[in-house]
């Protein structure tokens, strides 16, 4: 069944002093986890997001919409990038989740929802 | 219906669904009452027949599926009468997958405790000291998250092992709890197995699992401590006899040596914990058999780190007995007053040891209104005739 691994990181930890030595760390770390996903054979896919700063948000509420600056929660962390990966259970993809490079932040992991004839 | 337990956790561990596991063991049971003459063996018989009714219950819902492909797994009705396969024995494997961290916490005990003992919401529920309904509520969404969020049904690896034990060891600390209180044996009639009997084995196999785990052993000691007096617990009449007043002669001395073996083997991982300190309660008590008396010093001393590791009004409860022992029944008394009496109004254990301590004092009216409370809150029948035997006694 597929997974999708949310990454919900600290943005800041990449700015200031040290921060661009920690994200190239964290790209190289992306990188290789990438490489041991193909070298597994998991079926995967993955994106890397622009800062929360550029988002926006659009809100719905029983047919009306508008456009709001920013991300859809203000918090302290942000979704700063996902994976899908098509494994047997939770538990193989807390496996992979536990790998992903993460300074500080945390990752929700969640089945897809299976779309096709059977369901 | 007897085998229950067994049955379910078979059939969960095959189907990999809690809830279907139990519909489809209900189903069987009814078409097994339905027969004319019962099959040779019954577990067995349900298991297949279970697994059919699940199979068939899939199919139904999806219409487009690869019904062939399915029904070919399943024998047909005929094959089962005379061809009864072997169960698997699941229950240690799904305890495990119950208590998987992505569980709510609050949930894991009491879904192990209601898949692999079957033990009844309404138990559960007084288990915990919750309403049913609460309880209902969280089991139903516990069993949704293992389908929905495809919790792997496979025992975990070893060196998940630990994450998962204080939850582990928590359900099966409870079903004993629960199995200990049914001295008259109501509760295993009910579920349709000795549950203390089952609990004593999966606590024995994951004391083996796991050597290294100074709790895991504690509780193992625990369960045999407890059992070891299953022959002097109900006399005669069927009436329960209280630890103090029974016959240390009928105590099963292999049982306590094994216990006090898995003691000292926990002793020396050098992490003690709540259940090596309850065991150490019960060697206690134990060592009446050979030395005649009770140290309550020490039992008193023991229910203070008790208390310190799992503050509860349980314990306390237990300690204020203790306490009542060495420094008399009005010391005991005065401690029970310092208990949250309206949080205990619904626990027979609290009237219980009141009306004993207040007996002790001399107080007769108000020990006998205690054990009317005690009487009021519907004690299984080996209890309730202790408890009328002392109430005319006084």
């Amino acid at each position: 069944m597929q997974f999708m691994l949310m990454i919900n990181e600290d943005e800041s930890a990449y700015e200031g002093e040290g921060g661009a030595a920690l994200l190239e760390a964290t790209l190289a770390g992306h990188m290789m986890l990438a490489e041991d996903l193909v070298a597994a054979g998991v079926p995967f896919s993955g994106e890397r997001l622009k800062p929360a700063a550029t988002a926006t948000t659009l809100r719905f509420d029983h047919g009306s919409v508008s456009l709001h600056d920013g991300p859809f929660a203000e918090t302290h962390e942000e979704l700063g990038g996902f994976y899908i990966i098509d494994v047997a259970s939770l538990d193989e993809a807390l496996e992979w989740a536990r790998r992903i490079p993460v300074p500080k932040g945390g990752i929700e992991v969640r089945p897809v929802w299976p779309m096709g004839p059977e369901n | 219906m007897a085998a229950r337990p067994r049955v379910v956790a078979a059939l969960a561990a095959h189907l990999r669904d809690l809830d279907a596991a139990e519909e489809a063991f209900a189903g069987a049971a009814a078409s097994c009452l339905a027969l004319a003459e019962p099959p040779r063996d019954v577990p067995a018989w349900l298991f297949v027949a279970g697994k059919r009714r699940a199979v068939d219950a899939l199919r139904k819902a999806r219409v487009e599926a690869r019904t062939a492909e399915r029904q070919a797994e399943v024998a047909e009705m005929a094959d089962i009468l005379t061809l009864p396969e072997p169960i698997p024995d699941d229950r240690l494997r799904l305890l495990f997958i119950c208590c998987h961290p992505a569980i709510a916490p609050e949930a894991r005990t009491a879904l192990a405790l209601k898949v692999i003992c079957g033990l009844p919401v309404s138990a559960i529920a007084r288990l915990f000291v919750v309403s049913e309904q609460a309880m209902f509520q969280r089991i139903t969404r516990a069993k949704t998250k293992v389908r929905e969020a495809g919790i792997a049904f496979e025992l975990p690896p070893r060196r998940d092992w630990p994450a998962r034990l204080e939850a582990v060891l928590l359900a099966l600390e409870l079903a004993f709890t629960a199995a200990y209180a049914d001295a008259g044996g109501e509760l295993s009639a009910d579920i349709g197995e000795d549950l203390g009997a089952e609990v004593e084995r999966l606590a024995l196999l994951v004391a083996e699992l796991l050597p290294q785990e100074p709790e895991a052993l504690g509780l193992a000691a625990l369960v045999l401590l407890a059992r070891s007096r299953a022959g002097a617990r109900v006399d005669g009449e069927g009436a329960m006899v209280p630890l103090s007043q029974q016959d240390c002669g009928l105590w099963d001395r292999a049982r306590i040596e094994a216990a006090r073996a898995l003691m000292e083997q926990a002793a020396r991982a050098g992490r003690s914990g709540p259940c090596q300190v309850m065991a150490a309660i019960q060697l206690t008590h134990a060592r009446r058999a050979f030395d005649g008396a009770v140290d309550w010093g020490a039992v008193l001393r023991l229910y203070d780190v008790l208390l310190a590791l799992r503050p509860s009004p349980m314990v306390a409860l237990s300690r204020a007995l203790a306490l009542s022992q060495v420094e008399g029944a009005e010391a005991g008394l005065a401690a029970l007053a310092a208990l949250p009496a309206e949080r205990l109004a619904l626990a027979r254990p609290f009237h219980v040891a009141r009306a004993d301590l207040l007996a002790r004092a001399g107080k007769v009216a108000e020990a006998k209104a205690a054990l009317d409370a005690a009487l009021a809150l519907d004690p299984p029948r080996a209890e309730r005739l202790w408890l009328e035997a002392r109430r005319a006694a006084l």
